[in-house]
């Protein structure tokens, strides 16, 4: 599965994506398993600069574009609309980085066997009470105390989010210390009550 | 979704929501969550210190219809069973029951794990 950059099946020269050809403009075969690395043509790493991944998915969006093989052969017709669901879920996959970091975790602990429950000490304890107290809240509707629980929320969430770089980079630099993914996973899980309570807690206006 | 009648019936009518002292020695106190989905519930059980069979139990979750019905179940199934009994309870005797679909089994499995938490709480809090 790794992308050790194959060549364009038509003019042999380097992909970049696995999906298409910049050269010659020719839709690829890809191979049944791919990662969403590949097919956007990035490095398996969690820094991606936001903008390069925003342009690369509009040129291939652009180029894979079902409407631009109405009078191609049936086959790349259907390649070419695969090849475009593809790219959107790859897309949609990094381009967001908490789905991007549980994506490249699931992709990187293939040695060891993660703790998927894994919280912080007392963590579930403080969520139920969360939990209770967004209850109340709701019910007197107390726009200043929803608002300002909305924001610690939010602030809790972007730090657990601001920690994902550094924990990547540190396991790439100590691929054997196997706590570091099991770090990242405990976070990603953390993330997942955050969002859930966030999601209660309505919109400010 | 199609929610089970079951389901919808525990849903809209839980029966045994709220809270049990916690401090009570006969109270024991399970709180597990689904990091899949976020999930949080929280089950207590009464037990009689003489025959050790559960009086009593309450549950407050946040989660999903399936997960309110479920541990909703659960603290039903558990009025009059001894200890003992109560731990056997399969999280499949729960689906069941509800008539769970596979993505929803999960629920299932926290009721039951909430279940064993209470007992387990109880158990280590009245070792003598």
């Amino acid at each position: 599965m790794a992308f050790d950059q194959p060549a364009c099946h038509t003019c042999e020269s380097t992909l970049v994506s696995r999906l298409f050809c910049f050269s010659c403009n020719a839709l690829q075969p890809f191979p049944r398993e791919m990662d969403f690395f590949e097919v956007l043509g990035f490095p398996v790493s969690f820094e991606i600069k936001s903008s390069e991944l925003e342009e690369r998915y509009q040129e291939l969006s652009l180029e894979l574009h079902p409407d631009f093989y109405g009078l191609a052969p049936e086959a790349e017709k259907l390649l070419s609309e695969t090849a475009s669901a593809i790219l959107n879920t790859a897309y949609k996959t990094l381009r967001e980085p908490t789905l991007r970091a549980s994506y490249l975790l699931h992709l990187q602990a293939t040695k060891q066997k993660l703790d998927e429950r894994s919280l912080p000490e007392g963590f579930l304890a403080e969520m139920f009470f969360l939990q209770e107290e967004l209850d109340e809240l709701l019910g007197s509707g107390n726009a200043v105390d929803l608002s300002a629980m909305r924001e610690d929320m939010q602030n809790r969430k972007k730090d657990i989010e601001a920690d994902y770089a550094p924990l990547f980079k540190k396991h790439e630099e100590q691929p054997e210390d196997s706590g570091i993914l099991q770090q990242l996973q405990t976070h990603l899980n953390a993330e997942r009550y955050l969002r859930r309570l966030l999601e209660r807690i309505p919109a400010a206006d | 979704m199609a929610y089970s009648e079951k389901v919808i019936d525990h849903y809209s009518e839980p029966r045994n929501v709220g809270s049990l002292d916690k401090s009570d020695l006969n109270v024991g106190t399970g709180l597990v969550g689904a990091p899949e989905c976020g999930d949080v519930m929280k089950l207590q059980i009464q037990v009689d210190p003489e025959t050790k069979e559960i009086v009593d139990a309450k549950f407050k979750t946040f989660g999903c219809g399936s997960a309110i019905a479920s541990s909703s179940l659960a603290t039903e199934w558990v009025k009059g069973k001894s200890i003992d009994e109560a731990m056997s309870i399969q999280n499949t005797e729960i689906v069941e029951e509800l008539s769970l679909p596979p993505v929803k089994i999960h629920c299932s499995v926290l009721a039951e794990d909430a279940i064993k938490a209470a007992i387990s709480d109880y158990k280590s809090r009245n070792e003598n």
